[in-house]
């Protein structure tokens, strides 16, 4: 993986200018946030070089980079900054030519936007879980404020009435008309942002709210808190058909080095970042 | 352009037809800051639109079905496709009508008005252009300028009084034509706040 170099702590070197025809992202490994910035890179096919930041003992001269020491950050070959994840991830799909990851159209661009604001507190819980989790806290009353924003982006997709829903989502007719598939409206939400037959949160095409949305959903496992989607059957798909994309599993994370980043993390060793590498 | 100054519709109220060809419509409330953004892109790209106000403290049943959250603005269009947030409604109407365009072209300069977007306050004390997205007026200051109308309102204008740059860029703001064309009558605004504050179902409607 292009990411699997040591970070950078405190003490550390700055890096040089980064190479013309290069562009490069400051990150960590296990961040959901610079996991959105690397799935856009490798969706789009963009040359980058990775800077892994030791998070717990920040390098003096990453505050030149970001005024708070936060990742990710972009920074390309004409000294030009950019950070906040979902803005990394909008000016690499402006700037670089290739496939589009958001929607040419103005409302399904809107239409997207939207859905990230229903998105907004899954960062916050899905960490207060683990944390709470990993100091041997209960967090049930966490668990189920997460299951209720899972059951807010489930309303997006329409209630499919079938057991082999999935498999006849791939082989529509060529009317476009679905076979034993029943749609019914579950809410307002998905009449305002619903589609009629959709497997991503942006139509058929995986696009870049799902890549927005990804880095949290692969974490559930790993976090101890899957079963929040047990009573979200569309995410179920949702997340199965992300596992199948390229791009998501190219950056696949090993089950086992995270849980040993999250052991050596919730102990305080400042090393927890490197865990797994071999050089 | 009507509307802008017409009673608010309230629980009762029956739901607006659909919007006409040619139109864009904009469930606004004449006091609200986030629905000022959006009427100051309107009027500052020339977009033919008309506005319904709602009224924020006794909510039309239907407006739900405009905006889960039930906030204004909402910008409905004659396909019947909704925008809200207000943010996301000024970059749709900046994407989706053509003339002058608010963010900028390029992706770097684009992601920046981003970015002070988010860092708003860390913005104003290194603020070193005229106005935040440069020397001319673009879609920051817009989004940003609803704010500081309301501060000299509220008689908190002694919070900019420490930053000189902030008050040349008020009275710059001031002799823009959109924001001129808005601005809100101190008084009204006032006796709106009173209102607001008691919950009166009557604020949305003060002067009319």
């Amino acid at each position: 993986m292009e990411d699997a170099t040591r970070t950078f702590g405190k003490g550390s070197c700055p890096p040089g200018p980064v190479p013309e025809g290069l562009i490069r992202v400051y990150s960590m490994r296990f961040c959901p946030f610079a996991h959105r910035t690397r799935l856009v890179l490798r969706a789009k096919g963009i040359r980058h070089e990775v800077i892994n930041i030791n998070l717990r003992n920040k390098p003096e001269w990453y505050y030149t980079k970001h005024p708070f020491g936060q990742i990710p950050v972009l920074e390309n070959s004409k000294c030009q900054l950019i950070y906040e994840s979902v803005i990394a991830c909008e000016y690499l799909d402006d700037a670089y030519p290739g496939r589009k990851l958001y929607p040419y159209d103005p409302y399904e661009r809107a239409r997207q936007k939207m859905l990230l604001e229903l998105f907004y507190k899954v960062p916050h819980l899905t960490k207060e879980c683990l944390v709470a989790i990993r100091c041997g806290r209960e967090c049930a009353d966490l668990k189920l404020a997460l299951r209720q924003e899972f059951c807010n982006l489930e309303e997006v997709f329409p209630v499919v009435i079938s057991s082999t829903a999935f498999t006849n989502r791939k082989s529509s007719t060529p009317s476009g008309e679905m076979e034993n598939i029943f749609f019914h409206p579950r809410s307002i939400t998905l009449k305002i942002l619903g589609y009629q037959n959709t497997v991503f949160f942006g139509g058929d095409c995986i696009s870049m709210i799902d890549y927005l949305f990804w880095p949290w959903f692969e974490r559930l496992d790993v976090y101890g808190i899957a079963d929040c989607l047990n009573h979200t059957p569309a995410l179920r798909l949702w997340t199965a058909a992300m596992k199948q994309d390229p791009t998501v599993c190219a950056l696949l994370i090993d089950r086992s080095i995270f849980l040993g980043f999250l052991n050596l993390y919730f102990q305080n060793n400042p090393d927890a970042f490197d865990y797994g590498l071999t050089c | 352009m009507s509307g802008g100054s017409a009673r608010s519709l309230a629980k009762g109220s029956a739901p607006p037809g659909p919007v006409p060809q040619g139109l864009i419509r904009v469930y606004s409330m004449r006091f609200c800051p986030f629905a000022q953004r959006t009427l100051l892109v309107l009027k500052a790209k020339g977009i033919g639109h008309e506005i319904i106000n709602i009224n924020l403290k006794n909510k039309p049943e239907w407006f739900f079905t405009k905006n889960p959250f039930g906030l204004v603005p909402v910008l409905e269009n004659s396909q019947g496709q909704l925008i809200y947030e207000s943010a996301i409604t000024c970059e749709y109407l900046d994407e989706a009508y053509p003339g002058k365009k608010l963010l900028p072209d390029d992706p770097y300069e684009k992601a920046c008005q981003k970015m002070v977007f988010q860092l708003f306050s860390k913005v104003l004390t290194n603020k070193k252009t005229t106005f935040f997205g440069g020397n001319s007026l673009s879609m920051i200051d817009y989004l940003i300028w609803p704010w500081f109308e309301r501060l000299e309102v509220l008689e908190l204008n002694e919070c900019v009084d420490h930053t000189p740059k902030l008050k040349l860029w008020m009275a710059a703001m001031r002799e823009d034509p959109a924001v001129s064309s808005l601005l809100i009558e101190a008084k009204a605004f006032r006796g709106f706040l009173d209102l607001y504050l008691q919950n009166s179902p009557e604020a949305c409607d003060y002067g009319l």
